[in-house]
């Protein structure tokens, strides 16, 4: 089964490689289908390895293969090793899976874009990225997928290179990434420095032997945490993540559900018997998750581009994860990863469907009375909605609220978390709905008008949503984003999937019914302290599972009273409370605090050692410096070069003279 | 008669070659100045040949001949282009070169 999890990465490569070698030749279209084929194939592969693996034998159900060595020296096994267990195939096909429906999304979304190719090549690159590091049997090939993911999705967020803003974004993704990198390998070197090993199977055999808390465990854990919440988007690392938009809608569809932010609750959750011998990391861990799905919801009740809506959203909904995998709750968080992967995905491909009838203008504020002229994108959206709100039978709502009776299980301060959590839910429901009802309900604009009638609107001039410039639509700008689902088979195709994933997937872990994912999964987690015992009883489980769908419904009613019943209510509400206002549209001032913090003393070093420390420094001593010393000695000398060819025959005569001399008087 | 003698003779014109190159500001007359010195150097070879009773002084003193005449070649050739092209004929004149 390893040879087919080693053409799974294959696949998306080849691709890559194809799509870059022939971008001058072929039609960008074609790309696009070389690009989804690849992925596709990828996905067929994932399938058979999953279905080699059902059929292995108990004890069978954790196979690493090793492809070649690439260092072995001083005991360090640095080896192109991949793991296949359940936890990992499970990655790879959610991600497989998505992903070829993000790429068939694109192949229509992007058309007329000049820069398909180029597009669709990195859009294979950051899918074989991120299957590297789901499928690393090392902490080595873990760090080149990790970094290869960042810088994937530095590529894509500035894809629109002649935007300023998309570049900004895409570096401030790019550096914050970074500084996740360096946590995970330091992170990595702690761990090393206590097993010795840089295997996976090999570190985890160790974990149980090293005691609780161990100091340098707990260093490396909380560094591997570093990277977690760089790659998630958590608090306080998490400002990249809405910036992130400034890329096209599918990257951002790509980005937010099946890859890059998900990799720290992989890595959490990959990592659980070391984070079961520091439960102070893994505290840290549940804390951070639970502050950042507060957070996230709280700001995303108040912004009004749309795509920024849901990015807040994503950040909430990877604070449950984490906060899952940190307690212990791994069948529920990866649970949540994959209805999340579903629902997340199609309701970034409704809004590129809403954006492209709106001719690419993403503020909520312009928008309204999209349902009866946009009924495809409506319905697939209402099923992501409804899934993210918690509603029953949707998926959303086993994932989260297994989580949630998962965690108040644990006791002690997990309490809190757990409260915390429902109040995220109901959160979530009510920007969830008011993003619905904003779209879709009310007067219809202008555009939606014009679709009635059957005409999609045209902008005449391209902007940029975040500050008005204008634009062409040349390469390196936006390419006219004019296609809607109704209009497009592929988009229409891929919606139409994952709105029925995400209405029914939640079907494979109903509690004490299916249990699917639980199951599945169990090899990976054997050993765990919590994965079998944290399994709360029927009548609790039940209980807040009716809690968390009256939350639901009751955020939906509230957003339904506030937008659609009584329209003046949310300026009012805005009016009354300007200070949480102000503060929740400023984001929580995070933005301007890591900009005091870090970016300012780091720039102000920056400026000092550009402009004194390396002009005084630099140019005045150490390179001024050599010269002068070298004119100095030359201008000594020079005098004795005065082109007189008799004064040097004096010089010559004389000097032998006395070396003459010298040795007669030696002798 | 010692080898002393020729010696000396041989010191002696190699002084008043190295005198003339050093005074004479006429490059013709360095010229001549220098075969002095090289003259008084073959001097020196063939007589010291002659004390060993071997051959590889006048072996030698075949090669400076040789190389004097050649210099001399190049040298009466530079002289001749100097004075077409009118410049003067002052070795103290043409120093161009100085750093």
């Amino acid at each position: 089964m390893t040879d087919f999890a080693w053409l799974v990465l294959a696949a998306p490569l080849a691709g890559m490689i194809i799509i870059a070698l022939g971008f001058k030749v072929w039609p960008g279209r074609l790309a696009g289908w070389i690009g989804t084929l690849a992925i596709f194939a990828s996905f067929v592969l994932a399938v058979i390895t999953f279905l080699k693996l059902q059929d292995a034998d108990e004890h069978h159900k954790q196979v690493a293969s090793t492809l070649f060595d690439y260092a072995n020296t001083v005991g360090v096994d640095a080896k192109l090793t991949i793991l296949v267990d359940p936890l990992s195939v499970m990655m790879i096909l959610v991600v497989t899976g998505v992903s070829t429906l993000i790429h068939l999304y694109s192949v229509t979304y992007m058309n007329r874009d000049e820069g398909i190719s180029r597009y669709f090549a990195y859009l294979n690159f950051f899918v074989f990225s991120m299957l590297l590091l789901v499928l690393a049997g090392n902490f080595f090939i873990l760090i080149i997928g990790w970094a290869f993911v960042g810088a994937a999705s530095y590529l894509l967020i500035s894809f629109w290179y002649r935007r300023k803003t998309a570049t900004k974004a895409g570096i401030k993704a790019f550096v914050i990434n970074v500084v996740g990198d360096i946590g995970l390998t330091l992170g990595t070197f702690f761990i090393f420095k206590h097993t010795g090993t840089l295997d996976f199977l090999g570190t985890f055999s160790q974990a149980g032997d090293i005691g609780t808390n161990n100091g340098d465990l707990v260093a490396g854990c909380v560094l591997l945490l570093v990277g977690a919440f760089a790659k998630s988007a958590q608090v306080p690392f998490h400002t990249w993540l809405a910036d992130a938009m400034e890329g096209p809608t599918p990257v951002s569809s790509l980005i937010h559900a099946a890859t890059m932010v998900t990799a720290g609750v992989y890595l959490i959750a990959r990592m659980w018997p070391l984070y079961e011998v520091t439960p102070a990391a893994a505290n840290v861990g549940a804390i951070v998750g639970c502050a950042t799905l507060i957070i996230a919801a709280t700001i995303a009740l108040a912004q009004t581009d749309i795509k920024r809506v849901i990015a807040y959203s994503t950040m909430s909904q990877i604070g449950y994860m984490i906060m899952a995998v940190s307690s212990g709750a791994y069948a529920a968080g990866m649970f949540h990863f994959m209805t999340h992967a579903f629902f997340k995905a199609l309701l970034f491909m409704g809004a590129g469907s809403v954006i492209g009838a709106m001719a690419g203008v993403q503020d909520m504020n312009k928008m309204g009375g999209f349902r009866k002229v946009l009924p495809f994108t409506f319905i697939t959206m209402l099923a992501g909605a409804l899934a993210l709100s918690g509603i029953p039978p949707f998926s959303g709502f086993f994932s989260k609220d297994e989580i949630l009776a998962d965690v108040a299980q644990r006791g002690g301060f997990h309490w809190i978390l757990f409260v915390i959590g429902y109040i995220g839910a109901f959160i979530t429901a009510v920007y969830t709905f008011r993003m619905m009802f904003r779209v879709f309900a009310g007067k219809r604009v202008a555009e939606a008008e014009e679709l009635a009638h059957g005409h999609l609107a045209h902008a005449e001039v391209h902007r940029n949503p975040t500050d008005g410039e204008v634009e062409d639509t040349d390469v390196g700008f936006p390419g006219p984003e004019h296609y809607i689902a109704e209009r497009a088979i592929p988009m229409k195709i891929a919606m139409g999937i994952l709105a029925i994933l995400a209405t029914i997937a939640g079907a494979l872990q109903i509690p004490t019914v299916t249990d699917a994912i639980h199951k599945f999964l169990t090899p990976t987690f054997e050993g765990s302290k919590y994965y079998e015992s944290l399994n709360p009883s029927n009548s609790f489980t039940f209980t807040f599972m009716a809690v968390g769908a009256v939350l639901g419904l009751l955020g939906i009613l509230l957003a339904w009273q506030i937008w659609v019943r009584r329209p003046g209510t949310s300026a009012r509400i805005q009016a009354r409370f300007q200070p949480v206002y102000t503060f929740l549209w400023n984001k929580w001032y995070f933005d301007e605090l890591l900009d005091a913090l870090f970016v300012k003393p780091i720039a102000w070093m920056g400026r000092f050692a550009n402009q004194t420390f390396e002009r005084l420094v630099i140019n005045d001593a150490i390179v001024g410096g050599t010269t002068m010393l070298v004119r100095a000695g030359s201008a000594a000398v020079r005098a004795a070069q005065s082109g007189l060819m008799r004064s040097y025959a004096a010089v010559l005569v004389l000097g032998v003279g006395g070396v003459a001399l010298y040795f007669l008087l030696q002798s | 008669m010692s080898l002393d003698w020729y010696l000396v003779v041989s010191a002696m014109i190699f002084c008043i070659g190295a005198a003339g190159v050093i005074t004479r500001r006429n490059p013709l007359v360095v010229l001549l100045c220098l075969e002095l010195m090289l003259n008084a150097g073959n001097l020196a070879l063939i007589t010291f040949s002659r004390m060993w009773g071997n051959g590889d002084g006048q072996v030698f003193a075949i090669i400076v001949m040789v190389v004097a005449a050649c210099e001399v070649t190049v040298g009466l050739g530079v002289i001749v282009a100097m004075y077409r092209r009118r410049l003067a004929i002052d070795v103290d004149d043409l120093r161009e070169l100085h750093g």
